[in-house]
Parts: C-alpha cells; sequence; structure tokens
C-alpha cells in the first residue's frame, strides 16, 4: 500500500475518505514490534494492558483468597503457617485495593472516556503511558516480596503503632508503604488526564448535560483521588521516616499521635471506596439504557447524587474508627453522615428501577450482572446502615460480619458491574463477542457462588469470630460454617475461571462484533471495533445526549484538523463550543525510562534516604530528556 | 541470560528469607542443641554450638529475632542497670567497650550464666533460643557498622539515634573512666 504523501499543514477538508483514513494511520499510528510497544502513548493500548494487569492481579489475589478459606476450612489446620496467613490477607487486601479495583476503574476510563466524548488521544498521553508503568513496578515489588516472604503483614491499612518501627521490624511494612505510593502516583496521574480530558477535549456541541453518565461517574472519581490521596500519601512517607530515619509522628511519648494514622489513613480510605464505586455505577447507567431501550430515566439526579456521593465520602471516615472512643458530638455527626449517603445511593438505585421498569428490558449478560449487582449492592447497603450505627459496630468490628459487608459492596458493588462492562465494552475493545452462553453461567456461578459463600460470615461475625485469625478452636462452634464459606468459594472461583476462559477464548474465536453490536447510544459505539488509532477519522458533533440514537443516518461531524500532525479539538467547559487546534504528543520511550528510575528511586530509599538525593538524579535528567524539544511538527505551537 | 534470571531470584529469595524469615516455633532438640556452646577457659569467646552454624547464623541478620531481642530487652529489664545501652548499675553497651568480649558467644554466655561483678543470670528465665536473640540485639546497640538487618526506635522517650542509623559517628578511642 503505497502511502499518500502529506504536505506539511495539510487539513482534513475535502480529503477522500479512504484517503484520509490512510493519512490519519501515518500519523497516529503507534509503530508494531518491541519497540513500538514500549513507546506507545495511544490510550486505547495503554487502557487495555492497564485492564489486563489488573485483573490478572484479581487472579493473583484469588488465589490467595482460596488458600486463606482452605486454611480456615477446619479448626486448628495447617495449610497456611500464621506467619504465612498474616501476610497473605494483608497482600490480598492490599492487592485487591490498590493493584486490582482502583486501577482497574481508572483504567477503563483511560479506555472509554476519550471514545465516549469524541476525542482522539487522552490528555497527556505520555503520563499516561508513565502512569502504567509505574503501577506494574509497583504491584512487582508487592508480588516479588510475597514471593520472597518478605510480604507485608501489617493488614492492607497497617495502622500504628503495629506497622510502626518498633513493632514491625524488617521491611515488611515499608514494602507495603512503597507499595502505596507507586499506586498513587499512578493513580494521580491517570486522574489529572481524565479531568483534563473531560473538561478541554469533548466533542463539539457536548455540553455537560449531554457528558455519558460513566464518563460523569470517572470525572468525579478523578476529583475523589486529587483530593484523598494526598492523605495517604503522607501518611506513608511519614511511616516510612519514622520507620527509617526514626522521626517521631507516630510516637505519642515523643509528641507524635498514634490516631493521627487512622484519620490520614481514613480520610483516604473511605473516599477509596467510592474511587472504585462511582467508575461502577458510572458504568451501570451507560449501559442500562442499552438494555432497557430507553434513555436513562432521571439523567440530572443520577449526576447530582454521583456528585453528591463525591462530597459527601469525605465526611463519614470516621466511621472506621468509632472503637477509637469518640465524643458524643462526633459520634452523632458520623453516625449521621454516614446514613446520609444511603440517599444518593437510594436515588440512583430508584432512577436505574425505574428505567428497567418503563423499558422494554434485553437480559443479555451485561443486564444480568446489572440486575445481581443491586440485589447484592443493597444487601451490602443494608448491611452498611447497620454498622454505621455506634451500639451495634462496636459489638461486630474487626469480626467477620465486617469482611463480609465489605465484600458485599465491593464485589456486589464494584466487580459485578464491572464484569458487566467487560461483557458490554469487549466488542468494542477486541472487535469480537463473548459467549452469551457461557456468560449466563458465568453470572449464574458468580452470583449464587458469591452469596453462599458471604452471607453465612455474616453469622460467623455475630458468632464472635474475629478477622485475621489463621486458626480457629474446634470448641467455638465455627467448623460447620466455615467448611461451607471455603466449599462456596469453589464455586465462586469456577465462576471467575470460567470468566476467564471465555475472555481468552473469545479473543481469537468469538464471533465478529461489528461497529455497534449491541445497538447503543453512547460515542465510542460510532467508531469502529476495535477503533483505529485515531478513534474518530472525523470528530463529530453532538447534538443530543443519546447521539447514536437521535441521529440514526449519521454523525454530523466537524473538519479542519491538520492531518500531517497529531491534532485534537479543545472546547469550552460547559457548552463544548470548539475553540483551539491542540496538538498531542507522539510516542516516546522516556516515560518508561523515568518510571525506570523512579522505581529505582522509590525501592532504594526503603533501605535508606540517601536513595532520595542520589536517585533524584537519574529522576531528573529522564524528565529533561523527556520534555526536550525534539523538533517534531507536534512541538510547534 | 535464561539460566541467570532465576538464579539471581534465586538469590535474592535466600537473602530474603534469611532476613526475614519468622520462626514462631523451634523443635525442642534444636532448642537443647542451640544451648551447646563451646566458651573458652576465662568464659570469653569461644565456639558457637554446631547447629547454630547449619542454621546458618540466623539471629544477627533477622530483623524479626533482633526486634525480639529488643522486646526481650525490654522485657527482662536490662534497662534497669544499664539504661538504653548508656549504662548505670551495669556498664556502658553501646560505648564500643567491652568487658567481656563483643562477639556472640561471649554475650550469649554472660546472659546466660551472668558475670562476677553484678550481671545476674537468665538461664532459668529465657530459653536458649530468646537468649540468642538478646545476644544478637545486644550486639547491633551500639550501631557501630551498617547493618542489613537492625531494628528501629521504640515506641518511647528517645536516648539516643536508633540501632539502623549506624554506623555511628566516631567509634570511641578513650576507655570509659569505670
Ligand atoms: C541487676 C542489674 C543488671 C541487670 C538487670 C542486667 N545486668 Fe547486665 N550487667 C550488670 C553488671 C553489674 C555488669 C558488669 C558485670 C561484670 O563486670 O562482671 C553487667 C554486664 C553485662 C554485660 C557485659 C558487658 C561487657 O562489657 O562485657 C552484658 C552484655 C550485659 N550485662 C547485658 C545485659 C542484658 C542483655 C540484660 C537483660 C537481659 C542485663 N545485662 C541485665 C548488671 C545488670
Ligand atoms: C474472589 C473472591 C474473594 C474471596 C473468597 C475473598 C476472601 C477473603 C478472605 C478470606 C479475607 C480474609 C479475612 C480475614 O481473615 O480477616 C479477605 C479479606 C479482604 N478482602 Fe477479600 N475475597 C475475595 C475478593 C475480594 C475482592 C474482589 C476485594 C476488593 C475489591 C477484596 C478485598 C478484601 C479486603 C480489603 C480484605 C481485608 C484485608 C485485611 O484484613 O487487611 N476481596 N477476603
Amino acid at each position: 500500500m503505497s502511502a499518500p504523501a502529506i504536505l506539511p499543514g495539510e487539513l482534513d477538508r475535502g480529503a477522500e475518505r479512504a484517503i484520509l483514513h490512510r493519512q490519519l494511520e501515518r500519523t497516529w499510528a503507534t509503530p508494531a514490534g518491541f519497540w513500538g510497544a514500549l513507546t506507545t502513548v495511544d490510550h486505547k493500548t495503554i487502557g487495555l494492558r492497564y485492564i489486563v494487569t489488573a485483573f490478572g492481579f484479581l487472579a493473583l489475589g484469588g488465589v490467595l483468597a482460596l488458600a486463606m478459606r482452605w486454611q480456615l476450612a477446619r479448626p486448628e489446620s495447617r495449610v497456611l503457617s500464621a506467619d504465612l496467613y498474616n501476610q497473605a490477607f494483608t497482600v490480598h487486601g492490599a492487592n485487591m485495593m490498590f493493584l486490582f479495583a482502583v486501577p482497574v476503574m481508572e483504567a477503563m476510563a483511560v479506555y472509554l472516556v476519550p471514545l465516549m466524548i469524541g476525542t482522539r488521544n487522552i490528555a497527556f498521553p505520555r503520563l499516561n503511558a508513565f502512569s502504567y508503568w509505574i503501577y506494574l513496578f509497583g504491584g512487582i515489588l508487592l508480588w516479588a516480596a510475597f514471593a520472597l516472604q518478605i510480604g507485608p503483614d501489617v493488614g492492607w491499612f497497617a495502622y500504628v503503632p503495629l506497622s510502626g518501627p518498633q513493632y514491625s521490624s524488617g521491611k515488611r511494612a515499608d514494602i507495603w508503604a512503597q507499595m502505596i505510593t507507586f499506586t498513587e502516583i499512578a493513580a494521580l496521574a491517570i486522574a489529572v488526564e481524565i479531568v483534563v480530558t473531560v473538561f478541554k477535549q469533548r466533542a463539539p456541541g457536548m455540553s455537560l448535560d449531554r457528558i455519558p453518565l460513566f464518563v460523569w461517574g470517572a470525572l468525579v472519581t478523578s476529583f475523589l483521588v486529587m483530593l484523598a490521596m494526598p492523605a495517604i500519601m503522607i501518611a506513608s512517607t511519614s511511616l516510612i521516616l519514622d520507620r527509617l530515619v526514626g522521626t517521631h509522628f507516630f510516637n505519642p511519648t515523643e509528641g507524635g499521635d498514634v490516631l493521627l494514622w487512622q484519620h490520614l489513613f481514613w480520610f483516604f480510605g473511605h473516599p477509596e471506596v467510592y474511587i472504585i464505586f462511582l467508575p461502577a455505577t458510572g458504568m451501570v447507567s451507560s449501559m442500562l439504557p442499552t438494555f432497557a431501550r430507553r434513555p436513562v430515566f432521571g439523567y440530572l439526579p443520577l449526576v447530582l447524587s454521583i456528585v453528591a456521593i463525591g462530597i459527601l465520602s469525605f465526611g463519614l471516615w470516621v466511621h472506621h474508627m468509632f472503637t477509637t472512643g469518640l465524643p458524643r458530638l462526633g459520634e452523632s455527626f458520623f453516625t449521621a453522615s454516614s446514613m446520609a449517603i444511603a440517599v444518593p445511593a437510594g436515588v440512583q438505585i430508584f432512577c436505574w428501577l425505574a428505567t428497567l421498569w418503563d423499558g422494554r428490558p434485553v437480559w443479555r449478560t451485561p443486564l444480568l450482572f446489572i440486575a445481581a449487582f443491586i440485589v447484592t449492592f443493597v444487601l451490602g447497603g443494608l448491611t452498611g446502615v447497620m454498622v454505621a450505627s455506634v451500639p451495634l459496630d462496636l459489638q461486630v468490628h474487626d469480626t467477620y460480619f465486617v469482611v463480609a459487608h465489605f465484600h458485599y459492596v465491593l464485589i456486589g458493588g464494584a466487580v459485578f458491574p464491572l464484569l458487566g462492562a467487560i461483557y458490554y465494552w469487549y466488542p468494542k475493545m477486541t472487535g469480537r463477542m463473548l459467549s452469551e452462553r457461557l456468560g449466563r453461567w458465568v453470572v449464574g456461578l458468580i452470583f449464587v457462588g458469591f452469596h453462599l459463600t458471604f452471607f453465612p460470615m455474616h453469622f460467623l461475625g455475630l458468632q464472635g469470630m474475629p478477622r485475621r485469625v489463621y486458626t480457629y478452636q474446634p470448641e467455638m462452634g465455627w467448623g460447620a460454617a466455615n467448611l461451607f464459606v471455603s466449599l462456596s468459594s469453589i464455586l465462586l472461583a469456577a465462576g471467575f475461571a470460567l470468566f476467564f476462559l471465555d475472555v481468552i477464548r473469545s479473543a481469537r474465536r468469538g464471533p465478529v462484533a461489528g461497529d455497534n453490536p449491541w445497538d447503543a447510544s453512547t460515542l465510542e459505539w460510532a467508531t469502529t471495533s476495535p477503533p483505529p488509532p485515531y478513534n474518530f477519522a472525523r470528530i463529530p458533533v453532538v447534538t443530543s445526549a443519546n447521539p447514536l440514537w437521535s441521529e440514526r443516518e449519521a454523525l454530523p461531524v466537524v473538519t479542519g484538523l491538520r492531518v500531517d500532525r497529531r491534532e485534537i479539538v479543545i472546547s469550552s467547559v460547559s457548552d463544548a463550543t470548539p475553540q483551539a487546534r491542540e496538538s498531542s504528543p507522539r510516542d516516546s520511550i522516556w516515560p518508561l525510562v523515568t518510571a525506570v528510575a523512579a522505581s529505582v528511586m522509590l525501592i532504594a530509599s526503603i533501605f535508606t534516604p540517601w536513595a532520595v538525593v542520589w536517585g533524584a538524579i537519574p529522576v531528573a535528567a529522564a524528565l529533561i530528556g523527556w520534555f526536550w524539544p525534539k523538533g517534531l511538527p507536534e512541538d510547534e505551537a | 541470560m535464561r539460566a541467570l534470571a532465576p538464579a539471581v531470584l534465586a538469590a535474592l529469595a535466600f537473602a530474603g528469607c534469611q532476613r526475614e524469615t519468622r520462626d514462631f516455633r523451634t523443635d525442642p532438640p534444636v532448642l537443647a542443641a542451640l544451648d551447646d556452646v563451646a566458651p573458652l577457659p576465662n568464659r570469653i569467646g569461644g565456639a558457637p554450638p554446631d547447629v547454630y552454624v547449619a542454621l546458618g547464623q540466623p539471629y544477627q541478620a533477622n530483623a524479626y529475632a533482633l526486634s525480639e531481642g529488643k522486646r526481650l530487652y525490654d522485657g527482662m529489664n536490662c534497662k534497669g542497670c544499664h539504661a538504653d545501652g548508656g549504662g548505670g548499675t551495669g556498664p556502658a553497651l553501646l560505648d564500643g567497650w567491652w568487658r567481656y568480649g563483643p562477639d556472640i558467644v561471649s554475650l550469649y554466655v554472660t546472659l546466660r550464666d551472668g558475670r562476677p561483678r553484678g550481671m545476674p543470670s537468665y538461664a532459668d528465665k529465657l530459653n536458649s533460643e530468646q537468649l540468642w536473640q538478646v545476644a544478637a540485639y545486644v550486639q547491633t546497640i551500639g550501631s557501630y557498622r551498617a547493618a542489613t538487618a537492625a531494628t528501629s526506635r521504640n515506641d518511647q522517650m528517645q536516648s539516643r539515634p536508633s540501632e539502623n542509623r549506624g554506623p555511628a559517628r566516631a567509634p570511641l578511642t578513650e576507655p570509659p573512666s569505670r
């Protein structure tokens, strides 16, 4: 294929379609091969990589969960030693929260947001590449440490003084703290990209009230990330300083404060669960109209409740600390605010029910997952309201009741919608459908397996079984329920195994999907499956909240972008009126180099504070390389 | 290349294990064998038990063992006589001067049998493994050299830099006045 010559400064006006495609392909495509894979800044490649990696961590964490359940199946069992069990629950929890749930939600946003709002790449694409590498290295740090028997063993929230210098000797707690730093950097980078992408790169005409709800979810989540993550950064850095150079942030006898840790952690930790949950609700709101065959009911209340949840989520962190003893007013305030968040969550549920009620539901796999989500999440929400009341929380704190509660909201509230979203967007990402028949089995096995595994844990908790114990005595009478739970978890695991099987098999052999297999209404379905490197040959113009339903014939488009360099449309924040053309960076190896340099610095600083001084030099050098003008057309103003 | 990766990993694994393993229950025969030290006639210096060598000298380079030693140092009230290592009724343990030698066997014998001018014996309070842990910890109090494994500060008032801040700034040259 001989590529047509591209003149410098040539615009896409009037070009014949086939020629335009080839010109854009030349400008936007990532070169094939190993080097291309290392240097790419395509949000789709990076997003997909992120998603696959996160699911890899889900599988690893799941294996640990099974090992824990095997250990707990019988009293006094000796499958895992006490030490190994401590590491297992810590690595499982930290892995699921920091390496699976948060990153996978952000990764879905990295892949989908630019497509849903009709632009050609995410804002700051090189930062995006950097974010992936940092995330990957952080994940490897945690799992390599676990493989070497130096996995952290202080719980996923690493309370001091247990994780502090006196009671946690060695480097285990440092590895936890530094893994946090890695995932934090990665998440903050994505948050900035998403906010800028959503605010400034929307297709012309996509005013604020036409933004797809998943994009709203991703936007609010990004603000949560930016406001919440600094708290944990400070906390984990202070912890490392306490442990390595003997500062006294958490040492009460020298003027430090132990509870300071809990405040800093949960000021991040509670928004964290909404960082996981909000994108999931966004997925539900975006998928539901497609299967209910009508626009979503109550767009405005849905947006407002996403924003409200985002704001309220910063006002209830103390409910994790009821048992530390609080002033009466504090107890009442945080009980009230914890219960208040059930209101916007309830509004969302009712909007979804109304959408289904008034629509003509098509019960395909994604909708089945949504139904499973609604049932499970409501149950988890109910136990949430229960533990929000101080007297009950004092009884069940740190028991299996809490383990049951948070798996209901995490798996029910985030993993179910996520799996539905994979079934829904898989055709867009790969060009092939997942199997509908296997999909039904997957929903069934996971739903039934989940409830059989986690529902009995409520009773175990009420009977007094504490969490984080590696074994229990036969006289406690918890044996039968635990055996049942462990056997059920095999069912749950089988469901996940089937899901992975389907995903791997369909990538090659699934039926070909076409551009818009579900007849959905949002912009990502307006391009081919999988989308070309430039996403859209011409940037669409949006005339309604459901563009593909209101413009059945053909979408109106804008022209006037250069084809000889990577260009995107910048539009205004509220009305998305086009304002400018802006260049979008090309592939670069520097994000990877910077990530390697930063990782070396971060890991070495576990061992000596001097690593920060000397390690900063390669990082600075890499950044200079990153920003050095290369004389490309993109460097012009 | 392909052979190198597993080799490096194995080496790392070994290093990792050594530094961080946590044994919560040592077998009784091993415990008994760990007590077989062979001190020299003046009870300073000597050979450690064979099993100690066979285990790979597990206490000095293991962070968990050292922190157990530190915990016992508090719990057995060594502080009552040696303070935070600075000395009181008993001699200082961090000034680099030793009446009975700084090697692990001398320290073990000091702790197990006591010393004539007022150091009590701990043979009936600590088992052999715990004695090794305390002995290993005592070696790190002065933090003369940077160690791969060392404990950090306690959540208490601080009277000296923590053990993992070694090496100490300047070794002492003058013997203490006492
Ligand atoms: C009743 C006070 C007392 C207590 C308690 C005590 N020691 Fe001692 N310790 C002494 C005295 C006195 C000496 C000096 C003995 C001598 O010179 O013969 C000494 C000597 C030593 C030495 C040898 C120092 C050298 O210079 O060689 C070491 C090591 C030691 N103690 C460690 C400990 C440890 C560890 C503990 C706690 C398990 C402890 N001591 C508890 C009083 C005490
Ligand atoms: C796939 C099925 C899963 C099973 C069978 C499972 C099982 C378990 C078990 C047995 C524990 C330890 C309880 C204890 O001893 O205290 C645990 C803890 C935990 N799990 Fe899961 N889990 C699963 C999935 C998940 C997912 C998807 C997430 C998050 C998105 C998650 C997050 C956590 C957290 C945060 C902890 C607490 C760790 C800690 O105590 O520090 N789990 N899980």
